[in-house]
């Protein structure tokens, strides 16, 4: 509760700290802020090209905005939990120089990334439209889940990023070892197919079961693909896993805190 | 309830990673089967220091390159924890360990003041109240707009001192910031550091300018090996530490040891002789009016410096000598007999020369004595530096070398509280002085 509390003090240096970083990173390009929508509208545009025209026969349709849907909260997760490996040590100024709640870090990588994953999303609804004018979809309410549902992620993703960045102050081989994971999850998490069209052994779809990913990304392309309600199951699993993830992270970072200023 | 900062039995070790190899990575650690990240050695910076800073008080850290210094503030501050002992702060608490430590390169200085300040702990309408002011105090208003990679290194820490000095901290650390910026930027910071003295903020200063301390502490703290090796009147540590200091880059040799602090040992410390040896100075003393010989004197009083010669070849050409030194190197005086158009007679056996002083007017601090006896072209018979070294008194910090006979005078409506100013202490005062003392004055005395 003492590090709620911390970080409700420090809210202020957290949301400041969130803004340098987006400001930082487009300082000095040509469309600035405006990169944040042009990536995923550009990758949008780089899939609908490939999976219409190199690609053209899917059983899901139209695919660009399922693979979208999937895509933009494993973007997010991957994203801020490698970011968040060198969040303490690319800050060692701060921790060794200035009196700074380490936990501030993470948190605000993991801010910095929803943001980009909130200037996506705005993306992809337009997208739906258009293939809704189309006919090729069409659009329900349950989109609007979205915002739940990014707060609930948000939740899980900021958890990791703790355990993840205190942890990398010690170990320096977890970046490799997150980013080998990260690939291999990518594949693991059901974003390129669904479940059920996808022909394995019992024990590969226990597993995939089994990734904390994976109820995060069908419940979105629930929402906002198929224009339905996540599964219950779906739903109860996120909540544990993001309360999990909380948990861990304050743990581990509790534990580690002491000792950053130090082993960095 | 009175104490700013108080350390009891503080200790700090540093832990050494295994294997000479810095980081464990987790793969090792998974292999071991130990994810315990047993340290195998460690490594004492701070060792059960306990002292209290009182409210309101400025205080000097003093000691060698990794002696703990650093690692102490760090301790106050809370950047590090301590391995033992306790340490409690009343009030906000705000440090310079290192000037504009937050400043992200990319983008303007104008945001970075409002990062900087968030960090030391404003809140946003604090520091736009005090934008103005900061801008004012950094002297960069005209770049204020471009991103910090822009900026000199000078303008950097400008602006870092800046922000630093407005968040208006009870406690405010300062490691060794000071030395940095231009002439006028570091009188400026030191302007605005008595100013913060003067309203009450408690300072801690870790620095190698010990003319600092001298002037601007009320007490010092010399710290060796992690050790707290004395504290007290910042005067007296920083001339205890010079002598230990000095003596240790010299070697081996002697001297007699001025001071208070250690009883005075015989002659050894960090003399050094050279010469012929064909007259030699066999005892060189310094005394007051009636032949006593001293240790430590208080400033303006008479001194004489008392040199027996004894002579092994009699010499027709002989010039004696003698230089007065600060602790840090500054020549104070020399002269020789030569310089003074005494010409050399004779030299036929042993004797006695003094050098009389009816008043020797020196600042408080450690000075040393050289005395030599040479030929006029500079050939050492016998040439003693350091031979003697004594220390000065003064409950007044004032600073430099010396102190020329002088009082202040007010007139008009200007008042001090307290008539003689010889019996206060302390830089509050002298801060107090020195901004009510503009044009006219009145009588008050020093000495």
């Amino acid at each position: 509760m003492n590090e709620l509390k911390t970080l409700y003090r420090y809210r202020q240096l957290i949301a400041t700290l969130t803004a340098r970083d987006l400001k930082a990173r487009y300082r000095g390009s040509i469309l600035g802020y405006f990169w944040s929508l042009a990536n995923p509208l550009l990758l949008l545009t780089v899939y609908t090209i490939v999976f219409t025209v190199f690609f053209p026969a899917n059983a899901i349709q139209p695919y660009p905005l399922f693979l979208f849907a999937g895509i933009l909260p494993w973007t997010f997760f991957a994203a801020a939990t490698l970011e968040s490996t060198a969040a303490i040590s690319a800050n060692a100024g701060l921790i060794k120089k200035v009196m700074f709640p380490a936990e501030a870090l993470p948190l605000v990588v993991v801010l910095s990334h929803l943001v980009h994953f909130a200037l996506a999303v705005p993306v992809l609804v337009v997208a739906t439209i258009g293939f809704a004018w189309h006919g090729d979809v069409v659009m329900r309410p349950t989109m609007l889940l979205v915002i739940p549902l990014m707060v609930v992620q948000t939740l899980f993703v900021a958890g990791i990023a703790m355990t993840v960045s205190s942890a990398a102050v010690l170990f320096r081989d977890l970046r490799d070892i997150i980013t080998n994971l990260l690939t291999l999850g990518f594949f693991l998490t059901p974003i390129l197919y669904t479940i059920e069209n996808i022909h394995i052994s019992r024990w590969l779809r226990a597993l995939l079961r089994l990734n904390p990913m994976t109820p995060f990304v069908l419940s979105y392309q629930d929402v906002l693909f198929f224009g339905r309600l996540p599964g219950l199951a779906d739903t109860v699993l996120m909540l544990l896993y993001a309360l999990a993830s909380v948990a861990l992270g304050m743990m581990v970072f509790g534990r580690l805190r002491d000792t950053l200023a130090e082993a960095i | 309830m009175d104490f700013a900062i108080a350390l009891t039995n503080v200790s700090k070790s540093y832990r050494l990673w295994g294997r000479g190899s810095q980081f464990a990575t987790l793969k090792s650690a998974l292999l071991k089967r130990d994810v315990k990240l047993a340290p195998e050695a460690s490594v004492e910076a701070v060792k059960n220091v306990s002292f209290a800073v009182d409210r309101g008080e400025a205080f000097g850290i003093i000691g060698r390159n990794g002696s703990g210094k650093s690692t102490l503030l760090k301790i106050i501050t809370g950047i590090l924890k301590p391995t033992g002992g306790t340490v409690a702060v009343n009030g906000r608490i705000a440090a310079l360990i290192e000037l504009g430590a937050g400043f992200h390169p990319e983008i303007t200085g104008r945001e970075n003041i409002v990062i900087n300040g968030i960090m030391l702990g404003l809140t946003r309408r604090e520091i736009d109240q005090r934008f103005d002011s900061i801008v004012e105090f950094s002297g960069i208003r005209d770049f204020i707009d471009q991103p910090v990679k822009t900026y000199s290194s000078g303008m950097y820490v400008r602006l870092g001192f800046a922000v630093a000095v407005h968040v208006d901290p009870d406690v405010l650390l300062i490691d060794e910031v000071l030395s940095v910026g231009d002439e006028e930027f570091s009188s400026k910071c030191v302007a605005k550091i008595q100013e913060l003295k003067y309203r009450g903020v408690t300072l801690v200063f870790v620095t190698h300018q010990l003319e600092q301390v001298r002037t601007l502490c009320d007490r010092a703290l010399w710290l060796d090996h992690g050790q707290v090796e004395a504290i007290g009147d910042p005067v007296r540590v920083v001339d205890h530490y010079l002598q230990e200091v000095s003596g240790t880059q010299v070697g081996t040799p002697a001297s007699p040891p001025a001071g208070p602090a250690p009883s005075p040992a015989p002659d050894a410390a960090e003399e050094e002789r050279f010469g012929s040896g064909e007259v030699v100075l066999s005892r060189v003393a310094i005394t007051d009016d009636k032949g006593r010989e001293l240790v430590a004197l208080g400033p303006g009083t008479p001194v004489t410096i008392e040199m027996d010669v004894a002579v092994r070849v009699p010499q027709d050409d002989f010039v004696f000598g003698v230089g007065i030194y600060h602790a840090d190197g500054t020549c104070v005086y020399g002269t020789n007999t030569d310089l003074e158009g005494l010409t050399p007679q004779r030299l036929e056996s042993n004797g006695r020369v003094r050098f009389v002083m009816p008043s020797l007017d020196l600042v408080a601090g450690t000075y040393r004595i050289d005395a030599a006896v040479h030929t006029r072209n500079g050939r050492a018979f016998d040439y003693r530096r350091g031979v003697i070294r004594f220390i000065v008194g003064a409950r007044v910090h004032d600073i430099g070398v010396y102190r020329p006979k002088h009082q202040w005078k007010v007139e008009g409506g200007i008042t001090f509280k307290q008539i003689d100013l010889t019996e206060r202490n302390v830089p509050n005062e002298i801060a107090e002085a020195m901004r009510a003392a503009e044009p006219k004055k009145k009588v008050k005395s020093k000495e």
